[in-house]
């Protein structure tokens, strides 16, 4: 693998389709390798017109996309950029089987006829096997459940050996465990210095596996730190009006309920704010330092 | 009883007709299978018609008939990407109009300019009667045809699948698809002089659409798609010798038959494996 740290750069982008419709103005945020970042904002907020900046399908009208201080045209000829398409974008009835896809990722290595050398196929082999899908390597693409479909378009970018991945929305259709399974790989990817941008909206999770965030409508809101970013203020300036609430201090939880409330949520994860708008983490391990810290704060009652 | 099966082969034309249609029936196989794919029926059939006025244009011109066609052909591409850029419509609406501009205006040159060709030629194809140079012309344009895709068939497999990977790894997508578009004109000239206008777009996707239905894997597909189109022009043309029948009806309908059979019995993909599993279920 290459060991050259990554580097992302969107620097003041603008971006105008032929039709007069601006679907970004002056967007800027800057990320490094070592990082799963999370890309959050409401359906038309410009999520995915970004996407197709970074990837280099358009051109912003103003401003630049720089990748590893190179044009994105070098990041792509280098196979720097993988990107994990949204299950609705793939037609699932395609002949080809699980290996063929994920073989995918290696074209831009291959030879003018793009035949495989012993190199790739162990590479793919590799990849599937890392995803734990290398069972399923001949079966047809639509023979696979949701899970196990993204889990092929996620080896197909290891096996690309991107170094930025994009991943659009991978949780749509996937169960809970799988959810989990994912997240694993993202993390260990991040310990080997891969910079992740994943666009969703489903919120609950980012906090948990996300380090970084990027807030968009139309322009880039706020990017930074989850705990910086990820708050109530904030996202209520991302999504206005359209977020639903549960309020504990308008609801009937009252005193005696103490710290017993469990919030459930049939698919997405819940997101939780405390006093004053910050986020709250499901889980208190790892995060010894914030439940001190605001164990100090105040108490009101 | 030999002896009449063989008479067709004693016949110089006959020999040559059985020929060029299973060479042409291959290249068009061969294509088919992106052409179902990628969801490009309806732009074959577009295709074939709009080559009609460059045929027309190319035979009072004295060139080449393929030249003609072939830049009527892209001219049209060119058209239905302008307007569907440029217009709220629909795709199907744009190739709609397109095409059949194309397509009247071509009828209308052959009607005002009658030269040494006939609008049943052009229509229904002649097979039986083609010329020398017309089958050089037919040799060329396969002979490329399948080369390209021969040597690029990876490139643009991945291109009918998953356009934004292409385009992610640095592949020239718009390259990519003008070749697919052009291999599509091209073939639809060759095409024209077995079937007709009319019937190109049944040998530009029926195979592909048949072998769809008996296999997932695209290799399996090619396969399948190729002997069934070089098979059923090769029987066709030979076979329409005896009926005294069209050529391109032969063939066409030949193709038709193998696609109601694998339609009904395909063991994955069939009307009676699908009842089975239902049942099944």
């Amino acid at each position: 693998m290459s060991d050259a740290p990554v580097q992302l750069d969107v620097h003041d982008v603008t971006v105008t389709y032929p039709n007069g419709n601006t679907a970004l103005q002056d967007a800027s945020f800057r990320l490094d390798g070592g990082t799963i970042c999370a890309l959050v904002g409401i359906n038309g907020s410009g999520k995915s017109t970004l996407f197709k900046a970074i990837m280099g399908f358009v051109r912003p009208s103003k401003g630049s996309v720089q990748i590893s201080h190179g044009t994105v045209a070098a990041a792509q000829k280098r196979n720097l950029i993988a990107y994990v398409p949204q299950s609705e974008e793939v037609d699932w009835t395609f002949p080809v089987s699980v290996w063929d896809v994920v073989m995918m990722g290696r074209y831009g290595y291959l030879n003018f006829l793009r035949i495989p050398r012993a190199e790739d196929r162990r590479i793919v082999e590799e990849s599937l096997a890392r995803v734990g899908m290398l069972d399923f390597r001949d079966r047809q693409i639509g023979e696979l459940s949701g899970g196990q479909k993204k889990r092929v378009f996620l080896a197909r970018a290891l096996a690309q050996r991107g170094r930025i991945i994009l991943l659009d929305e991978p949780f749509t259709g996937v169960d809970v465990q799988t959810e989990s399974t994912i997240i694993e790989l993202l993390r260990q990817l991040r310990t080997e210095g891969h910079l992740m941008l994943v666009s969703t909206h489903n919120l609950g999770s980012v906090p948990e596996f996300c380090d970084q965030v990027v807030l968009v409508n139309r322009t880039v809101l706020a990017c930074g730190p989850t705990l910086e970013v990820f708050t109530e203020q904030n996202l209520t300036k991302a999504f206005g009006g359209v977020l639903r609430h549960f309020r504990f201090d308008e609801s009937t939880v009252q005193k005696h309920d103490g710290r017993t409330v469990t919030v459930l949520s049939d698919d997405e994860r819940p997101l939780v704010f405390g006093k004053g708008g910050h986020l709250e983490f499901s889980q208190r391990q790892g995060r010894e330092e914030i439940v001190k810290q605001r164990a100090e704060e105040p108490d009101d009652e | 009883m030999i002896e009449t099966l063989l008479t067709p082969l004693h016949y110089q034309y006959m020999v040559k007709a059985i020929l060029v249609s299973g060479l042409i029936g291959a290249v068009c196989a061969f294509l088919s299978c992106f052409v179902t794919l990628k969801g490009w029926s309806l732009m074959g059939d577009a295709l074939s018609h709009a080559v009609v006025p460059g045929v027309a244009i190319a035979y009072m011109a004295g060139l080449p008939f393929a030249l003609g066609a072939f830049l009527t052909g892209l001219l049209a591409a060119v058209g239905m990407g302008f307007v569907k850029k440029k217009t709220r419509l629909r795709e199907d609406a744009v190739i709609g109009v397109v095409f059949t501009s194309f397509f009247a205006l071509g009828l209308l040159l052959i009607s005002l300019y009658p030269s040494g060709i006939d609008l049943r030629t052009i229509i229904f194809g002649n097979i039986l009667g083609i010329a020398d140079p017309d089958i050089w012309q037919i040799v060329i344009i396969s002979a490329v045809t399948l080369t390209v895709l021969g040597l690029k068939w990876r490139d643009l497999l991945l291109f009918c699948f998953d356009p934004n990977q292409a385009r992610a790894l640095g592949l020239n997508v718009t390259a990519l698809h003008f070749t697919l578009l052009t291999l599509l004109a091209a073939t639809a000239v060759a095409a024209l002089q077995t079937v007709g206008a009319c019937l190109v777009v049944a040998m530009l996707v029926t195979p592909g659409a048949t072998a769809y239905l008996l296999t997932d894997r695209f290799g399996k597909m090619l396969a399948i798609a190729v002997s069934m189109g070089t098979g059923t022009s090769l029987v066709g043309a030979y076979a329409s010798y005896f009926f005294d029948g069209s050529t391109g009806g032969c063939i066409v309908v030949l193709q038709t038959v193998l696609f109601l059979l694998a339609l009904v019995f395909a063991p994955q993909h069939g009307m009676l494996a699908a009842r089975a599993k239902r049942l099944a279920a």
